[in-house]
């Protein structure tokens, strides 16, 4: 059965493709970077836990302190990038969801127990001994799952050419295991988090540390370590990843093509600069390269999804019926916003730092 | 239909969106009141200097916290995750439309978090001043998101103008968005007392504990009178039809709107309950059934919100099975299976019947029906149908039900979706063969004289098949009661009609005494008629034996209790009855036999289930029968099965007039013949005749075959002089219409006409007196030129055939011709002659009698004028 067949029609955009594509990658990266903070440091204090058979450490205990919230802001910025890759691509995203409906629906159980496996985690770490290495690793595996899930999901969704399986099994129990960029490419993106992870507890006791915390310096150095270790196997997965790719997304014949490849090329440049500045313990100097390195990444993920779909749709297609007031209302209100949580968080921090805050 | 199908058996017809739905309004609602609740709670306690109120919503806050921070948002997301995977293309929609205004909702639910997460962990450290603005500004983000997302909810219900204009703003503040948005805010108020409830109850300071109890209640409370008035407002900004639709026209939402009305009331008095001082043992488990009660309060309502949608996911735009309202025709006319992108098969042949009809299954109804699960269950409301009879119900099932999309397909499709529903998944078929006919021998053909005899007697019956419905325990439409004529004539070269002098005394066969022992009539004819009626007699006063009465003439035997089951249970409907005239020298001057023929063969448990009752293939078992008022009460909001366990069985002319049987009716209802035909004809449509016979005896390879004259023989059906069903019915109720019958619109809104362009071109008729006519078609007694003749009624009941004369105003058209739908020559499926026993009789072949020339049977000799009528005196016509 001819693919394109398959492929639903979609509906009309309010306002041109581009503006859609400009919130999805910001708001992507911003629950990009909370995810990796949330998965890497989870991962990290179970690691840690498991080494020391459950005995509690300070690292872990911060973290246990802070899960809660970067699940929380996870999911909250996991909601923005969904929105808008619905209008762009929801005709490819709802089936592919479909297909793996019964996976898909799982999520959303999975973060509901790793989400209140976390709140145990915090407010049960001294009662649960040696259980806290079980109830992190559970959360923690929670996440993996999660991310599993999302990448088979993702991958699915650009390849309409495997979508022909539903007829064989239309119970919604479909992954993309025939995909080689499926694996690779959930590795490349877990093993960032943990990187990343790293990286953020370096950078909360590279502040300790500078405010005069004599007890952060060797966390800091931790830190860092995690996120060397980390970045230097994900250049593997990301090589592989590379390899698994189709050609034609860095085909330099193509504009698509040497954009994707000029963006690549300063990713990796990028990322290694990060890593060389962690090996020096410059945590501030590895947060600026990492950041736009991970922004990059982002932008050739869209890429590759344009390539990906380029036989069957490409977003310029879509049709604009503009109903521009809307969307300046939403981004009066998201200025708003911003300066209401602003206002908050710097009010929050005054309280904080007049008192020791139990966060 | 552009999307594949996640197919579900059990879990489907909307399980997953009910619960995940459900539970997340609960804790969401909350969310939103219980945010007013902190703040408010907080600002009490530091007015009164209170730090114990102050250390009560701190913990009630970590409580609130954990609740909807996790569950809560996270089953909000599942909404979207659910609606997504049960209906892509309606979900697909949504976000194309509202957009922005999810992205607005998505800013406020960023503030609550960020500010809740400040609330909880600011406690006792941030100055009592700003502490309670964020308080204000959590409550204030989580009613905005409320504000955004009613918007999106009730354009579900209500889009109003946005049908027209596409505007978004007119999609968003639809006609129920500000009566929706009070009634949520109220409910919201006080679901956060009821939650209060929860931490409040184990307060260990007592004193502290009873103050904040009762101060729950008071928030449980307070706004009821509100939000009842809340509602109501929303009930009112309901367009009518919508309005109509959910309060009078859906009885499967009675026990959802039973339980709105019952529950609020419930919440009151238990929150006076949690009111008074009582131990903990009790308000524990007392504020965790208010919680369960309130979940089925609010579930309640969100089951009739959801079910008044239906059939439509977004009304007037797109159905619940995805298909846009302005796709419909297309669908039909090209096929679900052809314009469906996920579909194996892209039309119904004759091997994949099964698998298509799965496929149609998906697309078209199980975004609402299981298979086998909690919500509506398609086994259990189909259980009743074979294949045919669920056909037919398909085809009109949302003219009866509003709330169910029109079927959208072929009508292969719709044959090959009820073949899948019925075989595959009920295990019901339709009768696969022609029933076998009990085989009994040619009758003996009674004796004449064509030298000597004096006289011919001639005789027929009223109809040619009598119907009677065999079900008196439960109801009665048709009672027994056939009715036998004759006409005596004294041969010569002018025959003589006689009357006077003769009695002509009547005898059905033996085979077919004591019909009480076989039929539940006589024990409740008392219940059904207000009048005892001696057994094995008739409504008249005949028994199956008597004396002909005198009516002009011709002799009649009226409403004889004749019943076509034999003594010994087998089912033959063509008893025959010998009829003998006397002289008053008491000598016999005459005898002949004629059929006089009955049937229960009535095919209602093809929709309304059940066995047959007698032999495998007649009869109305009383399942059957049940079914029938319990469909009646359930559609028409009668109580006849409550009247039936207090007064006894039901006689449908009661309240439904039939000439029939001179019952006048309550002259409110439509007359019986209307309203049967006018209902079942908004769904067996387009089959022609077929369809008539799945009621009426005639089918060709049933029990009875009734129609089994010359007419028949030459290929015309029941719908060439009575017209398919749905003109039939269209003709009955212009009638009932112009007599000014309420219901009589309501019907003709769902049919249209097989034939005829329009209804204004079908003439409006009453049952049993305007009638089809022989010479509508033999115009002039010529050979007819065309072969259907509805629309062209007798004026009354004088003008039917078998009450007609010739042209001398002497014979009956019957006594020559047979009786109707067995007009000579006629073919008796059962053995060949009992139909055309008199041409045997008395001229020895089939024919009218005196055709081919045969005027000597009377007249002695032969005749040159034609007397009787034109074009008689030839050859018969169709040897």
């Amino acid at each position: 059965m001819d693919p394109s067949a398959l492929i639903p029609a979609t509906e009309s955009l309010q306002v041109p493709w581009g503006w859609f594509q400009f919130l999805l990658v910001v708001t992507l990266f911003l629950h990009v970077l909370a995810m990796n903070v949330m998965l890497g440091t989870a991962f990290i204090a179970f690691a840690n836990l498991l080494r020391r058979s459950g005995e509690p450490d300070p690292l872990s205990r911060e973290i246990s302190g802070k899960i809660p919230f970067t699940i929380a802001f996870t999911i909250n910025f996991g909601v923005a990038p969904l929105l808008f890759v619905q209008v762009l691509y929801g005709h490819f995203l709802y089936t592919s969801s479909v297909l793996m409906a019964n996976f898909w629906i799982l999520v959303i159980f999975l973060l509901m127990a790793g989400y209140y496996l976390a709140y145990i985690f915090k407010y049960n770490y001294e009662p649960l001994h040696g259980g806290r290495v079980l109830v992190i690793g559970l959360a923690t595996a929670v996440m993996l799952a999660v991310a599993f899930f999302m990448s088979s999901n993702f991958t699915l969704m650009q390849r309409p050419e495997a979508w022909t399986r539903y007829f064989d099994r239309p119970a919604g129990l479909l992954l993309n295991f025939g995909d080689p960029t499926f694996i690779p490419r959930f590795l490349h993106f877990v093993t960032a988090a943990v990187a990343v992870g790293g990286l953020s507890f370096a950078l909360l006791y590279e502040f300790r540390h500078r405010r005069g915390n004599r007890d952060a310096a060797p966390l800091v150095r931790s830190g860092c370590y995690w996120f060397s270790f980390a970045t230097i196997v994900n250049f593997g997965f990301g090589f592989w990843f590379f390899g698994s790719l189709r050609p034609e997304v860095f085909d330099v014949s193509t504009g698509s093509g040497i954009l994707a490849a000029v963006l690549l090329l300063a990713g990796i440049v990028l990322g290694a600069l990060s890593v060389i500045s962690a090996m020096q313990f410059r945590v501030m100097r590895a947060l600026a390269t990492i950041l736009p390195t991970i922004f990059l990444m982002i932008l050739i993920r869209d890429l590759v999804r344009a390539a990906y779909l380029k036989p069957w749709f490409s977003v310029s297609e879509l049709e604009v019926v503009p109903q521009y007031s809307p969307f300046l209302v939403f981004l009066l209100f998201l200025a708003g916003g911003a300066f209401l949580i602003g206002w908050m968080l710097k009010l929050a921090w005054r309280t904080i730092k007049a008192g020791e805050v139990q966060s | 239909m552009n999307y594949p199908v996640w197919q579900l058996d059990a879990a489907g017809g909307g399980l997953l969106i009910a619960v995940m739905a459900v539970v997340h309004v609960y804790i969401s609602h909350f969310a939103v009141g219980g945010g007013l609740f902190l703040v408010v709670t907080e600002m009490k306690g530091i007015r009164e200097g209170n730090r114990t109120i102050v250390d009560y919503v701190r913990r009630h806050t970590r409580f609130f916290l954990l609740l909807t921070m996790v569950a809560g948002s996270l089953t909000g997301v599942g909404i979207w995750f659910t609606i997504s995977l049960l209906n892509p293309a309606a979900t697909s929609e949504l976000i194309h439309i509202f957009v922005f205004a999810w992205g607005i909702e998505w800013v406020f639910f960023t503030a609550e978090i960020v500010s809740l997460f400040i609330y909880y962990y600011t406690f006792g450290r941030m100055d009592d001043r700003n502490h309670v603005a964020i308080g204000w500004i959590y409550f204030a983000c989580a009613w905005m998101s409320l504000f955004f997302i009613n918007g999106i909810i009730d354009f579900m219900l209500t889009p109003g103008a946005w049908l027209e204009n596409r505007n978004f703003w007119s999609g968003l503040f639809n006609p129920t968005f500000w009566p929706a948005l009070f009634f949520r805010s109220f409910l919201a108020f006080m679901l956060a007392g009821l939650y209060g409830f929860l931490t409040a109850v184990s307060i260990k300071d007592e004193q502290l504990r009873l103050r904040m109890v009762r101060y729950c209640a008071l928030w449980l409370m307070a706004p009821f009178l509100l939000f009842l008035a809340s509602a109501w407002w929303y009930r009112a900004s309901l367009p009518m039809d919508l309005r109509s639709l959910i309060f009078e026209r859906m009885p499967e939402i009675r026990i959802y709107l039973a339980a709105f009305t019952i529950l609020g009331p419930a919440l009151m008095f238990g929150g006076l309950l949690m009111a008074i001082r009582m131990p903990g043992v009790v308000t524990r488990p007392l504020a965790g059934l208010l919680l369960l009660i309130g979940l089925l309060y609010m579930g309640s309502f969100e089951f009739i919100r959801e079910a008044g949608r239906r059939p439509y996911i977004i009304p007037g735009y797109m159905y619940s099975t995805s298909i846009r309202t302005a796709d419909m025709e297309r669908v039909r006319q090209n096929g679900l299976l052809s314009e469906a992108k996920w579909t194996r098969n892209s039309s119904v042949t004759g091997e994949n019947t099964a698998d298509a009809g799965r496929e149609i299954f998906n697309i078209l109804c199980l975004p609402c029906h299981s298979i086998g699960g909690p919500l509506n269950d398609i086994r259990k409301l189909t259980r009743n149908y074979t294949p045919s009879g669920l056909e037919a119900k398909i085809n009109g099932i949302h003219t009866v039900s509003p709330y169910m999309p029109p079927f959208a397909g072929t009508a292969d499709e719709r044959r090959a979706l009820a073949h899948y529903i019925g075989v595959n998944l009920n295990g019901r078929m339709d009768r696969q063969e022609d029933v076998a006919l009990k085989t009994i021998p040619e009758d003996p053909v009674p004796e004449f004289d064509a030298e000597a005899a004096e006289y011919v007697l001639l005789a027929w019956s009223g109809m040619g098949m009598k119907g009677m419905t065999d079900a008196s325990t439960i109801w009665m439409i048709e009672p027994p009661g056939v009715t036998v004529n004759a006409q005596l004539i004294r041969r010569g070269p002018t025959p003589e009609v006689v009357v006077d002098g003769v009695t002509l005394s009547y005898a059905v066969d033996g085979e077919f005494l004591q019909p009480a022992a076989r039929i539940s009539f006589w024990e409740n004819a008392e219940a059904l008629y207000n009048v005892q009626i001696p057994e094995d007699t008739g409504l008249t006063g005949n028994g199956l034996t008597g004396t002909m009465t005198r009516g002009g003439n011709v002799f009649t035997a009226d409403m004889l209790p004749v019943v076509p089951y034999t003594v010994d249970n087998g089912f033959l409907p063509y008893p025959a009855v010998t009829l003998t005239a006397v002289n008053a020298a008491g000598e016999i001057v005459a005898r002949t036999r004629v059929a006089a023929p009955v049937s229960t063969e009535m095919g209602c448990r093809v929709c309304h289930g059940g066995p047959w009752k007698i032999d495998g293939r007649a009869g109305i078992a009383d399942v059957t029968a049940a079914n029938v008022l319990e469909a009646h009460d359930r559609i028409s909001g009668t109580r006849l099965q409550a009247l039936l366990a207090e007064t006894g069985p039901v006689l449908c002319s009661r309240c439904h007039a039939d000439a029939s049987q001179n019952a006048p009716g309550n002259g409110e209802q439509l007359n019986l013949s209307a309203a049967i035909h006018g209902f079942h004809a908004g769904f067996m449509a387009g089959r022609g005749s077929r369809y008539c016979v799945l009621c009426h005896p005639a089918d060709s390879g049933g029990a009875t075959r009734a129609y089994r004259d010359i007419h028949s023989t030459l290929g015309l059906d029941c719908s060439s002089c009575h017209g398919e069903m749905e003109d039939l019915a269209i003709s009955l109720l212009k009638a009932e219409l112009e007599d000014g019958k309420p219901h009589a619109a309501d019907l003709l809104e769902n049919i249209r006409p097989a034939n005829f362009a329009a209804i204004d071109d079908i003439a409006p008729r009453q049952p049993w007196d305007n009638l089809p006519d022989c010479l509508h078609c033999h115009l002039d007694f010529e050979p007819p030129e065309d072969d259907t003749t509805f629309n062209r009624w007798t004026a009354g009941t004088e003008d039917l055939y078998r009450n007609r004369t010739d042209e001398s105003g002497m014979l009956r058209c019957p006594a020559c011709h047979g009786s109707p739908h067995a007009v000579y020559p006629a073919l008796n499926p059962y053995n060949g002659n009992r139909d055309i026993l008199q041409p045997l009789q008395y001229q020895n072949n089939p024919f009218p009698i005196g055709a081919n020339l045969n005027c000597p049977v009377c007249h002695t000799i032969d005749m040159e004028d034609e007397l009787h009528h034109g074009n008689m005196v030839r050859t018969f016509r169709n040897q």
